[in-house]
């Protein structure tokens, strides 16, 4: 067989698999059975918990992980490369033992006292949002870094040379230029922060109605032999998934200025 | 006036010790070094993205180093111009008047006439991705000059440009020069873009400056071979001092075995007896002789005889590749094209060169 074809021939090898997997999600569900499981109130429960939590997680990490990953893209200085190293704890992590982690730290001293006096977060709301923050923070860091890189520091250079502060060229230049890739480090971090089980469901727990996002949904749903809600669940978060690639191929196509 | 005094920089793979550079008001200044001789770090540390080691940087009276670049009123138009993509022309020469808070009115008039200048008054709505290399490069001038800064650092304003786009700059920095007066400090390693642009230049080399002066004093008289040999010059010669003649202001000199006699005007300093020199023999002031027509006495000290190997047309001239007789040494002779032809020249053909004594030049 040809070179071509052989190469060729996995790519579409790869797109079958995945493609079989999911044909057989759709095979197995009625359209009766689905409505009545999308339509009960513990599913739309963990939804919207899901996209909150997801929103608010991804909200911080980019809060954070914006003035990071300029640090790391623009600045020399000392640390740098342990910080680096840092951002890939959250991959070489499992997330259970990110979460396991969490619940060792809130029962030190430091972490008692977090929770007597400010939020609680074993088996709260919060835990959620911390969780996913863990699992995402390096990775939106990682993204944004990437996106900045992209565009030279020449343009800052010229603009501070022109007057503007470096918050203002920032603002100005920096921010609008590296926008699309940055929207789309935004999106993808979203994307992993709503499809989080591991982390979320030792930190918070499983609990109906309290916790229980769309991951750990599935999970309980498939322990209590509630297949038909588990696949359900399952459509949405790839459907939620397959919106979020979409959405960042869109911005590939957004601001174009070269 | 502008000055940088004492400028130092050290790091691990580039050290300058002692960069001087003074500008005055108004003036074209270059600052010319082989690359890797740390033209961006010079550049970044007077805009004020660089610390230095040490030294001092004074526009007018007011020294600049403890100062942000924001607060330092110094354009930078950088090699690859650095136009901001998202914005419009317009915006873009607008960027720096808005960036400091300036009202639009007070610089409305200047702005209107350097757009006249530049030639860039149907450009303004557009982006920059839709303009030709030569448009942008304007672009990017006039947004560096819009807020009237005190000093505008050029880098390397003509490197990477088409030959037609070259001139086209060429010309045009030499008429907003003429017209606006900018303070200009140009930093480049072409030694011809310093020679199409420069009033002044300081040429510094392997982290020192060599020489400063007005273009045409550092072209005709490097101080030393270094700054010869990076400005491209032929005709580079290791001599000996064979004797000196200062009744008549002249000395001997033996190169490969052979004897010139120079003017004691082509010496900065004075030459000791047996010392070795080099000396520049520059290829315009080289004469062809005609056969037939008498040789002028005060030729006839330096006369050699040997065979042209080679001609090159230069366009506005020709070089021609002489070796004399005993093929001791070659010559490069530049000869204007005009009486290129009368001489009617060929390769392998036999001609008398006489050597005026503006040709001679002892670098220290």
């Amino acid at each position: 067989m040809g070179f071509r074809y052989t190469m060729i021939g996995a790519a579409f090898g790869i797109f079958i698999f995945y493609f079989g997997l999911l044909a057989s999600l759709l095979f197995s569900t009625s359209l009766t059975g689905f409505w009545e499981s999308l339509a009960h109130p513990s599913t739309l429960f963990s939804i919207r918990l899901s996209l909150i939590a997801a929103t608010l997680a991804t909200f911080l990490a980019v809060l954070i992980g914006l003035p990071a990953a300029y640090a790391l893209s623009r600045f020399q200085f000392r640390g740098k490369q342990i910080v680096d190293v840092f951002l890939e704890i959250p991959i070489i992590m499992s997330p259970i033992a990110l979460g396991a982690s969490f619940l060792v730290f809130f029962n030190t001293p430091l972490g008692e006292a977090t929770q007597s006096k400010g939020i609680f977060f074993v088996f709260e709301f919060p835990g959620i949002i911390l969780a996913q923050f863990a699992t995402i923070a390096g990775l939106t860091t990682r993204l944004m870094k990437a996106s900045l890189d992209e565009i030279s520091p020449r343009y800052e250079a010229v603009a501070r040379s022109l007057g503007s502060s470096s918050w203002q060229a920032f603002y100005r230049i920096t921010l609008p230029l590296s926008f699309r890739g940055l929207l789309a480090s935004v999106i993808l971090s979203w994307a992993k922060a709503a499809g989080e089980f591991g982390a979320t469901v030792t930190l918070a727990g499983a609990m109906p109605g309290k916790t229980e996002t769309m991951p750990i949904a599935i999970f309980t749903a498939l322990a209590s032999a509630n297949i038909e809600k588990a696949i359900v669940l399952i459509l949405i978060l790839i459907l939620l998934g397959l919106v979020a690639l979409y959405a960042v191929r869109l911005t590939g196509k957004l601001y174009r200025y070269d | 006036m502008i000055k940088i005094e004492g400028l130092a920089i050290l790091l691990k793979t580039f050290s300058l010790t002692d960069l001087h550079i003074e500008i005055e008001e108004g003036e074209f200044h270059f600052l010319l070094g082989p690359t890797g001789s740390g033209k961006t770090l010079i550049l970044e540390s007077i805009i004020g993205l660089h610390k230095p080691k040490k030294g001092e940087i004074w526009i007018g009276e007011k020294e600049v180093q403890g100062l942000p670049p924001e607060q330092r009123e110094i354009s930078y138009v950088p090699q690859d111009l650095a136009l901001f993509p998202h914005l419009s022309v317009k915006e873009n020469i607008l960027y720096g008047i808005r960036a400091k808070n300036h009202y639009l009115k007070n610089y409305e008039e200047y702005v209107e006439s350097l757009i006249q200048v530049m030639r860039v008054g149907h450009l303004l709505e557009r982006y920059p991705a839709n303009l030709s290399g030569g448009e942008k490069k304007r672009v990017a001038l006039l947004r560096a000059l819009a807020p009237k800064p005190k000093l505008l650092l050029l880098d390397e304003p003509l490197s990477g440009l088409d030959p037609s786009i070259k001139y086209e700059i060429q010309q045009l920095l030499k008429t907003l020069h003429t017209s606006f007066h900018p303070t200009v400090l140009c930093v480049s390693h072409d030694f011809e873009e310093a020679y199409l642009l420069g009033d002044k230049m300081t040429v510094f080399i392997d982290g020192h400056v060599e020489q400063v002066g007005k273009r045409d004093e550092v072209f005709l008289k490097p101080r030393t071979k270094n700054v010869a040999q990076f400005l491209g010059l032929r005709n580079l010669y290791r001599g000996k001092i064979l004797a000196r003649e200062d009744h008549v202001e002249r000395s001997q000199l033996d190169i490969n075995s052979l004897q010139f006699s120079i003017p004691n005007s082509a010496r900065q300093s004075n030459m000791e007896i047996g010392g070795e020199i080099d000396l520049y023999i520059r290829p315009e002031e080289i004469m062809i002789l005609r056969e037939g027509k008498p040789i002028k006495e005060s030729l006839k000290r330096n006369i050699f005889i040997g065979n042209i190997m080679d001609i090159a047309n230069r366009g506005r001239h020709h070089s021609v590749f002489f070796q004399d007789r005993g093929k001791k040494i070659s010559f490069e002779i530049s000869i204007p094209n005009y009486a290129f032809r009368n001489l009617d020249l060929s390769i392998d053909k036999q001609v008398t060169v006489a050597l005026r004594d503006e040709s001679f030049w002892v670098m220290e």
